[in-house]
């Protein structure tokens, strides 16, 4: 027992030492917490992770690079802060902006209080904006995400973030999806809801980017108009650049709702 | 067995002990000029005293020699004056070291950096998000590609060291420049084989670009006094002048790649 | 007959090592794998060859994405701190499992070497470890489950998420386990009765089948760990695309299969010979302690060869490591986690020292042993200051005054050891020194009679000096005045060099000192007292090293359950400081201690027999 206790107590005692050692021989470094997740909490937001959450829309949900690319679509917004202020002193200005914040506000629900020359729709002389509205359609941003959008565009443009983050519990971003619960009931309604015109001529709508598709029905059988819709860049129609179509219909459409979208283009004769 | 020693054994140990320790502050303080860090020389020491105690005890007459006296003096009864005093100093001994390293002092608490904090996976600069894993130099091609132009953008990097970092990181890149004796830490010298040589250059860019207010959270304290470079440069000054460091240096980037 | 038992042994073994081979096959699209494996390559293939893929497939599984928690998903037991819990266990588990798995495969070698020298010590001594191992084999199954019951307790969404990517080889795992049972059992209770001629072969085929069942065991649950990791054959939302054995042969998974088989062979000798030293210590006759301190002995040559090659195995997981993430990498080397490598340093620093003491002291056994002595010292010297160079950090800890006198964070002298090159070096010293130890003990007690000792000697000699120059113009030349790249080549050459060294070495001596006569029988058992200490801290380093790296290894996913896809939302998701993770490792091995300590004490109790009289009626 004697030996026993001797050799416990030997070892109780180097690793006494170890533990000494870790805790008191060497410096203690705190690791950095990890990385708050981006929450829609906005009231706990820091107003870097309100701009991160607007890069987030502005690159995702809010469909914008689909034009606002290097692909001479839309103009592009790295310049804002330098451009926006010239553009309200501009002539062909029709907007009531006065600041920069309220100027891209105002290009998001208003696109065509001002377009930049060169941008406009075709025939409309530079007076009507191609750009569809981000608050209603397909897009459907929220007050906060839309301000969400603001701050990322003042904070990359160059330009001063004025935003104030709203204190707002941004719950509405969940809403949608309860809506999404029932099947629409016409094409019409699918075509608007998933913003098909802003880039198609389809269902009274004038869209420029895409192929026109009052007529599809006439040279496009349902196989072509389905898989074009699921799989975009599988066929692209002449004189169109592939990869600008979203891929992600099939994931968002229903199957009923597809099917009344083939069977409505595929009529449209 | 044992015989007479000039030296006795436990003596013997401490002068080896003793006479270590002062060769390495003599070694660093005096003769190098670097002196050696109080914490290192600690540990030295704990290794250095196992070690001797080690080779003074792995035989059995070794070990006796070592504790015999030691032995001796707690059970002989003619060395009892000794041991009185000896009984007194220890714990005299003791009481004063832990008095000594008790005792607060006027010194600021130690700091520790992190000299080289993890990056982190993203970082953004210039407007834009950079990715630390993929990002890579976009001049560092033309080392192999068109010499003639790469020298050319060495040249301009050197310019715009010249004109913006030599201040503090020196001409020689040795971290000596004219206000370097004002800064706290003092600034990086890429001379230094533990510096630039062993990191990445997309490493370089980040802390060039984002400078001392980017540090992450785990390189506190802040108190670099780099610059935001990407205030005042433009992204391809900045890839200039990392290519200008190594060049001048003479390393290369740490690469996993080329393995 | 020795010939035909052999070839049946050959043909077991190659059987076992099929079905190993085998397990995969069980599992779905481990064929697809296969077929799939040449475009596994680049990675631009990898994402053509999937969008191809993506036409909708009637057939196919569909696998949700890792979920995404909040701390409301963490069940809580009030009172009990989920990861500390989850912590321990599972440190306790890794360390009873690596003794059992360890055990059987030098308790095959023993008993190898007892059949082929027909010396019955070694079978004894092999029976010995088994012993000992079997009640740990018990603890380490109650650990296992304990672990995977308290992951269901406190991640379960952790646990049905890996379930869902892994239940084939679960399901495996639980049956090999029984199988497992099966054959240890037989090959423990079956010693004495599977004795002699064609019945010993079978027993040792039993052996080898307990090594297979073991390893493979250690290799499925690796692959889980490693999978957490470096997730494989999971898209970026964590979409498990249905090939088991790709998310099994991630990309960590052997180079942390290598580092713990080795690791484990030492460990475990680490501990049988703890358990050698303190019979030896309380040996109450001669014939005890010798035999104890030849078991002792053994169990720390196994330590030793083991540690050897660790830490080029571990070299080569960190290398895997960066390159698998250069971010992971440098949170290891670089961030939090540098000054672990530090602690890591003063361990091995113990593992080595402690070693090379209790081969130096073993010296005593052997009456030739006088005229080796006087080298020790120089042994000594080199070991140690090869460690002060593997202890010198990189970053060095100063007060203000200190940072003021050396003008910066950065030492122009010391600075220079803080990097990895001189660290190499070191560490090729280290293992070189300590096999000349090994070597001296060797020959202290034989005196060599062929002709040409010393030409042998001398081209030892130049071995060992030419070696150490080569791997010192490498640590200098590639570490300080080449390109880095080749920072990381240099070590290959070094360990090559270290290996040659150590192999001809080996050769050489064998055919110096056969038939070489002896000085005088070897004392077994005349061995100090403070010489047992030193297997204990072996054993004790041995302990803490193993959870403070199994901290590290877990600590570099950071906040995540499975590395960049599933993350960890509870609270305790924050990386701990070392001083705190020091203390968990600190009470794991106390209690690890304790159970050890407990299985030994069983082993001897079986032994004993007390013959109580007048308590039992007499029987007419």
């Amino acid at each position: 027992m004697n030996i026993f206790l001797r050799v416990a107590a030997f070892s109780l005692l180097m690793v006494a030492g170890f533990w000494g050692f870790a805790s008191f021989g060497i410096p203690q470094i705190k690791p950095a917490p990890p990385p708050v997740e981006e929450k829609l909490d906005l009231g706990a937001m820091t107003m870097d992770q309100f701009i991160a959450l607007g890069g987030k829309i502005f690159n995702g949900k809010g469909t914008c690079t689909l034009c606002h690319n290097k692909m001479g679509r839309a103009p592009m917004l790295d310049q804002i802060g330098k451009n926006a202020p010239e553009r309200l002193k501009d002539g062909r200005y029709k907007g009531t902006a006065k600041t920069i914040e309220e100027y891209i506000f105002e290009s998001m629900t208003k696109p065509s209080a001002y377009v930049v020359a060169g941008f406009g729709k075709s025939g409309t002389n530079d007076t009507e904006s191609p750009m569809p509205v981000v608050t209603g359609g397909s897009i459907g941003l929220k007050e906060a995400e839309v301000k969400a959008v603001i701050a990322y565009l003042q904070d990359s443009g160059g330009a001063e973030v004025t935003v104030t983050i709203p204190a707002m519990p941004a719950a509405g971003a969940e809403a949608p999806k309860a809506e999404e619960a029932a099947p629409l009931k016409t094409a019409q309604e699918v075509i608007a809801k998933f913003g098909c015109g802003a880039c198609h001529k389809v269902a009274d709508q004038t869209g420029e980017i895409g192929p026109n598709l009052t007529k599809i029905g006439a040279t496009k059988n349902k196989e072509y108009i389905r898989q074009s819709i699921l799989d975009p860049d599988a066929v692209i129609a002449k004189g169109f650049a592939g990869g600008m179509m979203p891929p992600t219909f099939g994931e968002q459409l229903k199957a009923k709702e597809l099917e009344m979208l083939v069977n409505y283009l595929a009529g449209s004769k | 067995m044992t015989k007479k020693r000039l030296i006795p054994r436990l003596l013997q140990l401490a002068l080896i002990i003793i006479g270590v320790y002062f060769s390495f502050i003599l070694l660093f303080d005096v003769a190098l000029h670097q002196i050696i860090p109080k914490s290192l020389l600690t540990m030295y020491m704990l290794f250095v005293v196992a070690g001797t105690v080690m080779v003074f005890t792995f035989t059995e007459e070794g070990a006796q020699e070592l504790v015999g006296p030691i032995k001796a003096l707690v059970e002989d009864p003619s060395k009892k004056m000794l041991r009185n005093i000896v009984f007194v100093i220890v714990p005299l001994l003791a009481g004063y070291y832990t008095y000594t390293s008790m005792m607060p002092s006027f010194e600021a608490p130690m700091e520790l950096r992190t000299i080289h904090p993890a990056p982190p996976s993203k970082f953004k600069a210039f407007g834009k998000s950079y990715n630390l894993t993929t990002l890579e130099n976009p001049f560092r091609k033309f080392e192999k590609e068109d010499p003639a132009k790469f020298k050319e953008l060495v040249k301009e990097g050197g310019n715009v060291y010249i004109k913006n970092c030599q201040y503090c990181h020196g001409d020689k890149l040795d971290g000596n420049g004219p206000y370097a004796s004002g800064l706290n830490p003092t600034p990086l010298n890429f001379q230094d084989v533990g510096t630039i040589a062993q990191l990445q250059e997309s490493f370089l860019f980040w802390r060039i670009a984002t400078g001392g207010p980017g540090l992450p959270a785990e390189a506190a304290p802040w108190i670099s006094a780099m610059p935001v470079w990407q205030d005042y440069l433009t992204e391809d000054e900045i890839w200039k002048v990392i290519l200008y460091l190594y060049d001048y240096t003479g390393r290369r980037p740490r690469s996993w790649a080329n393995e | 007959m020795l010939k035909r038992n052999i070839r049946i042994i050959g043909v077991v073994f190659l059987l076992a090592i099929s079905a190993m081979f085998m397990l995969p096959a069980f599992m779905p699209a481990a064929s697809a794998s296969e077929a799939a494996a040449p475009t596994a390559a680049p990675a631009a293939a990898d994402s053509a060859a999937a969008k191809t893929a993506a036409v909708p497939d009637a057939n196919a599984v569909t696998y949700p994405p890792a979920p995404k928690l909040t701390a409301a998903d963490y069940p809580t037991v009030s009172g009990v701190n989920p990861r500390v819990a989850v912590w321990l266990v599972a440190q306790l588990h890794l360390w009873l499992g690596a003794f059992v798995v360890a055990v059987p495969m030098f308790v095959f070698i023993i008993e190898s070497i007892g059949m082929a020298t027909r010396d019955e010590r070694y079978d004894n001594m092999a029976y010995e470890f088994i012993k000992v191992s079997i009640t740990a084999y018990s603890l380490t199954a109650i650990m296992g489950g304990l672990l995977s019951f308290s992951l269901i307790l406190f991640y379960p969404d952790v646990f049905k998420y890996l379930a869902l990517i892994f239940k084939e080889s679960m399901f495996a795992y639980a049956l090999l386990f029984f199988a497992e049972s099966a054959v240890l059992y037989i090959y423990y209770y079956g010693w004495h009765w599977l004795q002699g001629g064609n019945r010993k072969w079978i027993h040792l085929t039993f052996g080898l089948l307990l090594n297979a069942f073991g390893i493979t065991l250690m290799l499925l649950a690796n692959s889980w760990t490693t999978f957490m990791m470096s997730p494989a054959a999971v898209d970026a939302a964590g979409v498990f695309n249905g090939n088991t054995w790709e998310a099994i042969h991630n990309f960590l998974w052997n180079p942390i299969n290598i580092h713990r088989v080795v690791a484990n062979v030492a460990y475990g000798g680490s501990i049988v010979g703890a358990y050698a030293g303190f019979k030896f210590l309380s040996a109450k006759n001669k014939e005890e302690r010798a035999h104890y301190d030849w078991v002792g002995y053994n169990a720390n040559f196994i330590a030793i060869a083991a540690l050897l090659p660790l830490p080029f195995a571990g070299y080569y997981l960190t290398a895997e490591l960066y390159a698998y993430s250069q971010q992971m990498g440098i949170t290891l080397m670089g961030g939090v986690f540098a000054w672990i490598f530090i602690i890591q340093a003063v361990l091995i620093g113990a593992l080595f020292l402690s070693a090379n003491y209790y081969l130096w002291c073993g010296m005593g056994r052997s009456d030739g042993a006088n005229r080796y002595n006087p080298r020790i010292k120089y042994i000594a010297i080199v070991l140690v200051a090869a460690f002060l160079v593997w202890f010198t950090p990189h970053t060095l800890v100063l007060t203000n005054s200190e940072l003021k006198s050396l003008g910066g964070p950065y030492h122009k002298y010391l600075g220079v050891f803080g990097i990895m090159p001189a660290k190499n070096t070191a560490v090729n010293f280290l293992l070189t020194f300590t096999f000349m130890s090994f070597m001296f003990y060797r020959r202290a007690n034989k005196i060599a009679t062929v002709s040409w000792a010393t030409t042998g000697n001398a081209i030892q000699i130049a071995l060992f000096t030419m070696g150490l120059i080569n791997i010192v113009t490498l640590g200098v030349y590639y570490g300080y005045f080449t390109n880095t790249v080749y920072k990381v080549a240099a070590s290959i050459p070094q360990v090559l060099t270290t290996l040659t060294i150590i192999i001809t070495s080996t050769i050489i001596d064998t055919l110096m000192y056969k038939g070489a006569k002896d000085v005088a029988p070897l004392h077994w058992g005349r061995m100090p007292a403070r010489s047992q200490y030193a297997l204990f801290l072996l054993a004790v380093s041995f302990t803490w090293l193993m959870g403070l790296m199994g901290y590290v290894r877990s600590g570099i996913r950071q906040h995540w359950h499975v590395s960049g896809i599933f993350r960890d939302a509870s609270p305790d998701a924050y990386t701990p400081t070392l001083g705190y993770a020091a203390n968990i490792i600190t009470i794991g091995t106390i209690i690890f201690m304790a159970m050890v300590i407990f299985v030994f004490w069983l082993s001897t109790i079986s032994g004993k027999h007390v013959v109580a009289k007048g308590y039992w009626k007499e029987q007419a």
